[in-house]
């Protein structure tokens, strides 16, 4: 089944086409890797479907509906959550209340405080921040944060995860640990996970389908092994020199 | 989320009770004193609603005020009291629902200075319209005695304060609590924020609009430049962060501070009031962030934990 659909999707920003014609389809349970150099239009991509910019042209259908100009939170509500490359913590709340807040919400059944502390608890201890439950938000270090964004987002229960550079910024062994419980969290949740990473060997161990941008274009869609032949790939990231 | 502690329910009572009895003991010197500590309690609560939970500092309740002041002021002697101060109420809620559509789309500083320039430019109208009408000023006949407007005042400052401590504690609270740390975080997180804010606006303005109409009753007298002076809006402003502005008792100890200052002021040094009140809320704010309940409560939880900071701006 097809979850997720983008037609001809477009927007400039200024003369800058930051995404130009891009199209993509992606079945329900897939993880699929999104890879590009800066400014290629990945984050972008992100806002587009998560509802943080409108995109210029072009449509983008979630589980069958045109979902493009909607508000963010009326997106999230219908299953697509995301995480921010720069991590967005409620601060001056403790890392539990920052769950709370996407049981609470999202397409959340939480009606009441009571029910998203035991289901925020529950998701700290997936994503291994349980012993930091009732610290405030920013004396969590970057790895944890990064964590965070993604124990919030899993508490709005999605069914299409957008984690925009989960990775950036960590140790190798934080690495390792980070891939090891996307693929769990993708299996325990029946998630649907696009993923931009510039971890390279990360993606490619996540992702059994990659898709590359590259100044706004749509440039290779492929396996990890595809994606790494392809001659217009090694262009874009060794090759000539970006005008 | 603190749940209801038995120890500070205990002192919401006890300081309730001590206000209902007040009109069996005090003269009518002390009954006005408890009327305006009420009055500025029922509004700073209110303005917790929305610029407390949300961070969207207000500085334009006067207009609220105001508004409810001159809609009871239109109707007096023509709607019966049960009917026009609530009438006042939903005056001042529909107002805020027609302008926080627009208003609320800007942030920070601009929301301030927006606030408080529509809050002007309501005064302006009220005063043309009354020009218009040939009222330099209204004088009210028959208006209820000091202690039925005490009765009144006491259950709205009992409301506002429900208010507060009920939405602090529930999915909405922690909405617009959300919206105050990091509004795009918590659209993403399914928030909905635009019906959110408008509706802490609203309900932020309600009160406020049956607190003007009360008290035009007491000076039984109306005058635009007076129901819509700004310091009534500095004023809640600086209880609120005094007090802390981020759960119920913080605007009733900033009230309570500030109605005994002016107070002790007014015979002295009336003049002197303003100049205190400026300088309380700079050392305040860089001093106690998080008011007098927020340093409180840190104390008796200890320092180590829950962090009341008060959120920094932080970069778009």
């Amino acid at each position: 089944m097809t979850l997720l659909v983008l037609e001809h999707v477009g927007i400039r920003f200024g003369g800058l086409k930051a995404l130009d014609d891009v199209s993509l389809l992606v079945a329900a349970g897939e993880i699929v890797g999104i890879m590009g150099a800066n400014g290629a239009g990945k984050t972008t991509l992100f806002s587009l479907i998560a509802g943080h910019q409108k995109p210029g042209s072009g449509r983008i259908l979630f589980d069958g509906r045109n979902i493009a100009g909607l508000r963010p939170d009326a997106i999230n509500r219908r299953g697509i959550a995301r995480t921010f490359q720069i991590v967005r913590p409620f601060r001056s709340m403790t890392v539990r209340e920052n769950v709370m807040i996407g049981a609470l919400f999202g397409t959340g059944t939480d009606e009441t405080l009571a029910a998203a502390q035991i289901d925020a608890t529950r998701i700290l201890e997936e994503v291994g921040l349980a012993a930091e439950a009732d610290l405030p938000a920013g004396a969590l270090t970057l790895a944890g944060q990064k964590r965070l964004e993604i124990a919030r987002a899993l508490a709005t229960r999605p069914r299409l995860l957008l984690l925009d550079e989960v990775m950036a910024g960590l140790t190798p062994t934080e690495v390792a640990a980070a891939r090891d419980m996307i693929r769990r969290l993708h299996k325990d949740h029946a998630l649907t996970i696009l993923i931009i990473e510039h971890v390279m060997t990360a993606l490619m161990e996540l992702g059994r389908r990659i898709v590359v941008l590259h100044h706004g274009l749509k440039i290779a869609e492929g396996t990890p092994d595809e994606i790494a032949a392809s001659p217009l790939v090694q262009e874009a990231y060794l090759g000539q020199p970006a005008a | 989320m603190t749940g209801p502690r038995a120890s500070s329910l205990a002192i919401y009572f006890a300081a309730a009770a001590a206000m209902a009895l007040l009109p069996f003991l005090a003269g009518t010197y002390y009954l006005g004193v408890g009327l305006a500590l009420l009055s500025w309690i029922a509004l700073a609560q209110s303005w917790v609603l929305l610029s407390g939970m949300t961070g969207y500092i207000s500085l334009g309740h006067a207009m609220f005020y105001g508004l409810g002041g001159y809609l009871t002021v239109l109707t007096w002697q023509q709607w019966p009291l049960w009917i026009s101060l609530p009438a006042a109420g939903f005056a001042a809620a529909v107002a805020a629902l027609l302008l926080g559509w627009p208003v609320l789309r800007v942030r920070g500083p601009y929301f301030v200075i927006l606030t408080y320039g529509l809050a002007e430019l309501m005064k302006f109208v009220v005063i043309d319209i009354e020009a218009k009408l040939g009222k330099f000023g209204r004088l009210l006949m028959g208006a209820p005695s000091l202690e039925t407007l005490y009765w009144i005042m006491l259950a709205l400052a009992l409301v506002a304060t429900l208010a507060t401590y009920l939405v602090r504690r529930s999915r909405f609270g922690a909405g617009l609590r959300a919206i105050r740390e990091n509004e795009e975080a918590a659209e993403t997180l399914g928030v909905p924020v635009v019906r959110f804010k408008l509706f802490a606006f609203a309900a932020s303005a309600f009160i406020p609009g049956i607190v003007g109409g009360t008290m035009a009753l007491r000076t039984a007298y109306f005058e635009p430049f007076q129901a819509f002076n700004p310091v009534v809006s500095f004023t809640i402003v600086v209880m609120a962060m005094i007090g802390g502005s981020d759960d119920a008792p913080g605007p009733i100890l900033g009230a309570l501070l500030l109605v005994v200052l002016q107070e002790l002021l007014w015979v002295n040094a009336p003049e002197l009031y303003l100049i205190i009140l400026g300088l309380a809320l700079i050392g305040f704010v860089l001093f106690v962030p998080d008011g007098l309940h927020g340093r409180l409560s840190r104390k008796r939880h200890g320092s180590d934990g829950r962090s009341r900071e008060r959120p920094r701006e932080h970069p778009a």
